[in-house]
């Protein structure tokens, strides 16, 4: 209801408000042109996140001083905590960061936001700042139209930059121009009634610009013609530091838990220090006037007193967070808890996605990164399913016991329910991690298309696995206690060769080591080649010599073709899902197997 | 001229190499190194091995290993 009535209020006050005054028209303006400025400078910088932005996030994260170290440079960069904040959420949702790193990027991007305040009150205001923006924007459009991605970005960020500098010159012509027609400063409060009043109006104005930044630019240009005190202004930007966080509140309600949870922590951060400043206010606002004038900053210069007080504000908040924020991310993964079934689903047991949210959809790093991550959760589920297939425990094909103790020690003593398990914990996550790579796709580059391709025939590898496990149990069960000792040997070497597979992939699963994922991929290969009894010529053998019946033949027949099958979806999926995930080595990997005519060579032992 | 030609002719003066290239042919020589240290561990091995099976599987594994040395030095040619 109140989400009805809210947009066309506030387009019909700002109707009025144009209508009475040419002034606020011009100050709106100014504020819509910034904000289009940041939106355009985040796409800008977006366009550069393809890689480096990743990799610089991943290496420069691993300890809080590092992750608050990088949440500054890179706000203070980009200007925008928001665009750091959302990508920090994007980051965790994918998995790639922790809680704890994330809570320090955000801490630094605090930090990095009062920048912004130093430009505008030592820069933006002491000169004619469109000069700058005019030339910005003619080349920032030219470059726009460019195809190449590289110069794109810079056109987006030139452009951005171009509009943020415009907006603030629209900002201060209209307060300039308004206190000749009505002084605002006249209706300033004074007292803590005053400092309660501007703080809501400094929330308020951050919730509606959705930025932090915005509404400080707004209050510094408001500041240096005298529209406002310097206490209001004080109180306008505890204000807006509350009001941010609801931008970021509202960003992660698409995000998994952790996007919630960094979110959570936002929230607590900025309105404890919010809190800390309203309590301490009189001591801080004498500490700023010691360090402005220690710093040789006139008793007049109101705006960049200001910038004073938020740096000094926002570092205390930092200060005083830091100790807590071990404690921080226990109490939010205590208080926000991950939903335990999926709600919309009417089966109660089914298993859902662990990585898969609108968050990282932001950036297609982050989305590939969600959709690895996710097959290699799928390959967990598959890789149980497929072991309690063949009447194995998991555990021990993971360990270092001799296959042939593997085989005896069954997982079951009657058929496991493979369809209930398939659709319990396949069929979900599969459908997902589908659909969710093609809605992913539309914002990758031609290679990463090609790179998720090869993941979603990985998918399918699995799925096809298990469905001939399915078909395999059968008989597994049916000829694992047979008084016929050559049918009962066929299938427990089929089960003997199927467990090395499955640990072969595990180990592969598991190492970083190249040589090693090359090596077993191809060892694979060839096992599945030689263990292959119809190629080998055991199953012909067995026939000649009579030692099995009509009816074991055509069963082992089958058999074996499934198991042939399932061997071969398992290494294909397996060169894909844990090739280390960089184009390079995908197709090195393809590069470096090992072709039919070699495996023929090594297995007929030839000279290769 | 086209833009392209002229980066790639200026490359070429400079004698530059494209970064993913590099990058591939960096990856493919730390392989092949690897690959070579794990022939020369197998075939100490072999010397001293007498067990029929073991001694088999060696001599498959060598020959898998000899195999992507030679699949990874077509690669390096390529490039």
């Amino acid at each position: 209801m109140l989400k009805k009535i809210l947009l066309p209020s506030i387009l019909i006050i700002l109707a009025y408000g144009f209508w009475v005054s040419p002034d606020f028209k011009e100050i709106a303006a100014g504020v819509s042109i910034f904000l289009f400025g940041m939106l355009t400078l985040e796409e800008g910088f977006k366009a550069f996140s393809g890689g480096t932005l990743e990799k610089i996030l991943q290496k420069s994260t691993d300890k809080l001083h590092k992750s608050i170290g990088f949440g500054f440079v890179a706000t203070a960069i980009m200007q925008s905590s928001s665009l750091v904040s959302v990508l920090t959420i994007s980051f965790i949702g994918a998995g790639l960061i922790g809680l704890a790193q994330g809570i320090g990027i955000i801490l630094g991007a605090n930090i990095g936001t009062t920048t912004g305040a130093w430009l505008m009150a030592g820069f933006g205001l002491k000169v004619k700042i469109s000069a700058y923006a005019m030339p910005m924007l003619v080349f920032g459009i030219i470059l726009i139209f460019q195809k190449a991605k590289a110069l794109k970005g810079i056109g987006y960020i030139l452009a951005g930059l171009g509009f943020l500098f415009l907006g603030i010159h629209y900002m201060k012509d209209g307060f300039e121009a308004f206190k000749a027609s009505v002084d605002l400063a006249s209706l300033g409060v004074e007292g803590f009634k005053g400092l309660m009043i501007f703080i809501g109006i400094g929330i308020l104005a951050t919730v509606v610009m959705q930025s932090s930044h915005a509404t400080i630019v707004l209050i510094l240009a408001a500041l240096s013609v005298g529209q406002i005190s310097y206490e209001n202004a004080l109180a306008l930007t505890i204000g807006a530091n509350i009001g941010t966080t609801i931008t970021a509140v509202i960003g992660s309600l698409s995000s998994n838990i952790a996007g919630k949870r960094l979110a959570g922590a936002h929230f607590i951060f900025n309105v404890v220090t919010a809190v800390v400043a309203v309590v301490f206010i009189d001591q801080i606002i004498n500490i700023v006037a010691v360090i402005s004038d220690s710093l040789g900053i006139a008793g007049d210069n109101h705006t960049l007193r200001l910038a004073v007080f938020d740096s000094f504000f926002k570092i205390m908040g930092v200060l005083m967070f830091i100790p807590f924020v071990d404690k921080l991310v226990s109490f939010l993964q205590k208080s926000l808890k991950p939903k335990a079934k999926n709600q919309t689903s009417t089966n109660t047991d089914e298993e859902t996605v662990k990585y898969l949210n609108e968050s990282v959809l932001e950036l297609p790093a982050t989305a590939m990164a969600a959709i690895i991550r996710e097959t290699k959760h799928l390959y967990e589920n598959s890789f149980e399913i497929i072991a309690h297939g063949l009447n194995l425990k998991r555990h021990n094909i993971i360990s270092s016991m001799p296959l042939d103790e593997v085989i005896k020690d069954s997982y079951s003593h009657s058929v496991v329910d493979i369809d209930n398990f398939y659709n319990n914990r396949i069929k979900g996550i599969y459908g997902e991690i589908i659909d969710f790579s093609t809605r992913a796709q539309s914002d990758m580059q031609p290679d990463e298309i090609e790179i998720l391709y090869k993941i979603k025939l990985a998918n399918r590898d699995m799925v096809e696995a298990i469905k001939d496990t399915k078909q395999l149990q059968k008989n597994i069960f049916k000829y694992e206690n047979s008084t016929n000792i050559d049918i009962k040997k066929q299938y427990d070497t089929m089960r003997i060769d199927l467990a090395e597979l499955l640990r072969n992939i595990n180990i592969i699963a598991t190492t970083d080591e190249e040589d090693v994922i090359i090596l077993l991929l191809s060892k694979s290969k060839v096992n599945m080649k030689k263990y292959d009894i119809l190629t080998n010529g055991t199953l012909d053998d067995l026939i000649r010599k009579d030692l099995i019946t009509n009816e074991m033949a055509t069963s082992l027949m089958n058999d074996s073709s499934y198991a042939y099958n399932i061997s071969k979806k398992l290494i294909e999926m397996a060169s894909v899902t844990f090739a280390n995930f960089n184009h390079e080595m995908l197709s090195l990997n393809e590069e470096m197997e090992i072709s039919d005519d070699d495996i023929d060579l090594i297995l007929n032992n030839k000279d290769t | 001229m086209g833009i392209n030609k002229f980066i790639m002719q200026v490359k070429e003066t400079l004698g530059l190499e494209d970064p993913k290239k590099a990058t591939k042919k960096k990856s493919v020589k730390k392989l092949l190194k690897k690959l070579t240290t794990k022939k020369e561990h197998i075939n100490k091995l072999l010397e001293t091995k007498s067990d029929k099976k073991v001694s088999k599987d060696l001599k498959e594994e060598l020959k898998i290993i000899i195999c992507q040395i030679k699949n990874g030095n077509k690669i390096l040619n390529k490039l």
